[in-house]
């Protein structure tokens, strides 16, 4: 039976987790679940998804949520298709640096880059007010964070080592939408974090969901 | 060379569970304390262990991380075998345990965070604590509670009947709370939270590491 995720096209969470399964070529079921109309916090959905966030698969009898815990899953049960290096490394130091840049992500990256994006994207979309100095936080935050990733990337061409890891990856869905929340740093910060920056957002896998995850069954 | 392990001397945050997960793998290790109030952690010394100027970070025979979620998944793999498994091998169980640290690291540490810094570091520094900001966090740290409350009424620990990585990294800034009076983890309303706090708060590692504090083993 095929992997079903359960999520919306255009959300962050969602497009992190296809991102990942094209990258894998793995066959999946976009199951809508539409927020708009509270699909997320209705009971049979809780039942899955205890919290009530987007999104969560079921795949081979494992009901699973958190869209990173998602990526890991998908990582360690299949093979990487042939010529692709796996996205988290084997070997225990790789696999700790990788640990590392996981780790960066969300304690340096998620919370200002969401916030950002939340305050002047989400927000607006929602008929509600944008907190500015909130905002100007977020952004000034990330600018003294995105320092760190500048010196990182001018020794190696990812944030673990060399290789492309789900670390990397797991940056896309909000990296891509600082531009329209205003922010220009992604491109302005300096030259490393721009040259990672443009990769990532090149890759085919997320090319593929970019405007909107969907079904997906032949690569 | 015995691992090095730089943090602030205080079992507490990040280094907090690094010590713990280091006591739990019975881990051999050298402290190397580092001075938060003369900002060591932003000395060039330092930051050429970790660019983001943060504790903790270790330094084992070379190899340098920092990150304290992620050292505690090195330590887990590099002592495999002896002490408690902190992250299981079988790829469901795993994937369960990824689930239950990623909720704590995506939902319930960002209002934990703004709390913590409201009613511990700015009183540190003589600064009123925002009652509108704890009030808020507060509030959706008890609404993930609730939710634990459900989770923990179907077995033991977060991600299954063991102690894993996930119930773990709850012990970093919740005592914070404890400390401060604040009793949300033992709520009567919550009585599986209250049970899960109290099983944490027992562990014979976590007991010896608050009684004796940082301490190398070497």
């Amino acid at each position: 039976m095929v992997l079903k995720l359960h999520g919306f096209a255009l959300s962050t969470c969602t497009r992190r987790v296809a991102t990942v399964l094209h990258e894998y070529k793995i066959p999946f079921e976009l199951v809508p679940v539409d927020p708009s109309k509270g699909e997320h916090k209705a009971a049979a959905y809780l039942e899955k998804q205890p919290f009530g966030q987007v999104p969560y698969i079921e795949d081979d009898g494992l009901t699973l949520f958190e869209s990173r815990a998602i990526c890991r899953y998908i990582v360690d049960k299949y093979r990487a298709p042939a010529g692709v290096s796996p996205l988290v490394p084997k070997d225990t130091k790789g696999k700790a640096l990788f640990e590392q840049a996981a780790s960066i992500e969300y304690s340096n990256f998620d919370p200002y880059a969401s916030g950002a994006v939340r305050e002047k994207v989400f927000k607006p979309m929602r008929g509600l007010p944008t907190d500015q100095s909130a905002y100007d936080f977020c952004v000034s935050t990330l600018s003294a964070k995105l320092d760190g990733y500048e010196a990182i990337l001018g020794k190696q061409k990812y944030l673990a080592g060399d290789e492309i890891t789900l670390a990397d990856l797991f940056h896309i869905p909000y990296a891509s939408m600082l531009a329209a929340a205003g922010c220009d740093l992604m491109t302005t910060k300096g030259p490393n974090v721009t040259r990672w920056f443009n990769e990532l957002t090149a890759r085919a896998s997320w090319v593929a969901v970019k405007d909107g995850a969907k079904s997906f069954s032949s690569y | 060379m015995v691992l090095k392990f730089y943090a602030s001397p205080f079992p507490v945050a990040g280094g907090g569970i690094v010590a713990l997960a280091l006591a739990e793998k019975q881990a051999a290790f050298d402290f190397v304390p580092i001075d938060l109030k003369t900002k060591e952690q932003k000395t060039a010394e330092y930051m050429a262990l970790n660019p983001f100027g943060k504790v903790p970070a270790i330094n084992d025979d070379g190899f340098v991380m920092y990150e304290s979620r992620a050292i505690c998944r090195y330590v887990d793999e590099k002592f495999a075998g002896q002490g408690t498994t902190l992250v299981p091998k079988g790829t469901k169980e795993r994937a369960l345990v990824e689930q239950a640290v990623s909720v704590e690291s995506m939902t319930l540490f960002p209002p934990l965070d703004k709390v913590v810094w409201e009613v511990v570091v700015k009183p540190e520094r003589g600064l009123a604590p925002d009652q509108a900001i704890v009030g808020k966090g507060l509030k959706e740290i008890s609404d993930t509670l609730d939710v634990y409350e459900g989770i923990l009424g179907k077995h033991r620990y977060l991600a299954g009947d063991d102690f894993t990585l996930a119930d773990l990294v709850h012990c970093g800034y919740l005592p914070f709370l404890v400390e401060k009076g604040v009793d949300i983890m033992t709520a009567k309303e919550r009585p599986n939270v209250a049970r899960w706090w109290n099983e944490l708060m027992s562990r014979p590692t976590w007991v010896k590491l608050q009684a004796e504090g940082m301490k190398s083993t070497v």
